[in-house]
């Protein structure tokens, strides 16, 4: 259950990677944290059975892989984080919503929509919380340009 | 090199890295630090750049000029292309270093703004593979893997050629989803597939905001409230034309299913 999971999360991670042109020498680096990503949240969604918090969690593990990876071959973090968090991006909320307003069941349309909302929000927040404090340790302000 | 063209030449040179980073998927607050860089590794202490997504404002005010400078740089198409990106991060980084002289400059960064990254056949391929690993993930069945890739086929197929039209990028995702739930639902009803709805999930993922709304945080949470507020916009929007088009395509097709 969970090898198939990784299998298929490392698959969609790599499509990804190459739509959005991720450098040949990453790609596989790459696919690796959204995998993980994925596993952190489905590990957690299944124990906790709160998908925000395991969105979360998972989040910021990416953040992690991404911060750690980018420190180590001194390239930009995005090009981990992107496709990391990618598998997480409640796409199914999207389209759980979109078949509520087509229904006419507004009441479910607004259950759904505000929880894809919020799992939006907290992905940012996962990946801003190890930002921010990756920031702090080493010692770098964002904007540390001073004329 | 003649002094006093040198600040404007390196402007142009600073704004060109900037404008290729910023069209590629690069947040607005590393655009800025990317130009302030390039431009002090190459003599011009007194900067001021100012970037949103859909522009960039940069300007010098060296005491040895007799006129500032300034260049405003409006950005029209994003894509996301993060290779780019990231080779004019190294960029700098060797311009900073010293290793690439002003004149050489120009001609490294067209290379990088020309490069088209991989082939159309092989995103294609690795759009359909996105989808059908999607599907697969949201517990669809193996049945459901092929559907998936042909609809992520087909969405690819109508969203590239509308972008590359100038189709606006609400339209171009109301199209997408239409199709996904279009061809989703003919595949079903082919007898192709268990779960149109894993299907239709799986196919957009390709669509879904996904750069947009992280950038859109990460901006927010540095202080460019400006460009997160621009950005999550763009997500909220693109957003709800998936949903858009992939509803009013179901409530066409149900009836005849």
């Amino acid at each position: 259950m969970i090898l198939e999971n990784f299998f298929f999360a490392l698959l969609a991670t790599l499509g990804y990677c190459i739509v959005f042109n991720v450098p040949k020498k990453y790609l596989l680096l790459s696919s690796f944290g959204g995998a993980i990503g994925w596993i952190t949240y489905v590990s957690f969604n299944s124990y906790l059975d709160s998908p925000v918090t395991a969105v979360f969690i998972a989040s910021s593990i990416v953040g992690l892989w991404g911060e750690i990876l980018s420190v180590k071959i001194k390239d930009l973090v995005t090009i981990f984080i992107i496709p990391g968090i990618i598998p997480l991006v409640p796409g199914s909320g999207m389209y759980y919503t979109a078949l509520a307003i087509a229904d006419q069941d507004f009441e479910q349309a607004a259950a759904t929509g505000s929880e894809t909302l919020f799992i939006a929000i907290t992905i940012a927040s996962g990946i801003i919380l190890v930002s921010s404090l990756s920031r702090l340790i080493r010692g770098r302000k964002i904007m540390s340009i001073k004329h | 090199m003649d002094n006093k063209k040198a600040p404007k030449k390196a402007i142009v040179i600073a704004l060109y890295a900037g404008e290729i980073m910023l069209k590629n998927g690069g947040e607005t607050y590393r655009v800025e630090e990317t130009m302030c860089y390039i431009l002090r590794s190459l003599g011009v202490k007194h900067a001021e750049s100012f970037v949103t997504p859909t522009g960039i404002f940069l300007s010098s005010d060296s005491p040895q000029d007799q006129n500032p400078y300034s260049i405003v740089k409006r950005i029209r198409n994003r894509k996301i292309n993060l290779t780019a990106v990231s080779e004019v991060n190294s960029f700098s980084r060797e311009m900073v270093a010293g290793k690439i002289s002003m004149d050489e400059a120009m001609g490294r960064l067209k290379a990088i703004d020309r490069k088209a990254g991989y082939s159309r056949f092989l995103k294609a391929f690795a759009a359909g593979l996105l989808a059908a690993s999607f599907t697969m993930l949201l517990g669809g069945s193996i049945k459901d893997f092929m559907p998936a890739f042909i609809t992520s086929l087909a969405v690819q197929a109508t969203v590239q050629p509308l972008g590359k039209n100038g189709f606006s990028f609400f339209l171009t995702n109301i199209a997408g989803g239409f199709v996904a739930a279009f061809m989703a639902v003919a595949l079903a009803w082919l007898g192709m597939g268990n779960s149109i709805d894993k299907t239709i999930i799986g196919s957009i993922m390709t669509l879904v905001p996904g750069v947009a709304i992280t950038n859109a945080i990460r901006d927010s949470i540095s202080g460019d409230l400006m460009s997160g507020t621009a950005r999550a916009a763009e997500a909220l929007l693109i957003a709800v034309a998936i949903a858009t088009g992939v509803g009013v395509g179901l409530q066409i097709l149900t009836p005849i299913l």
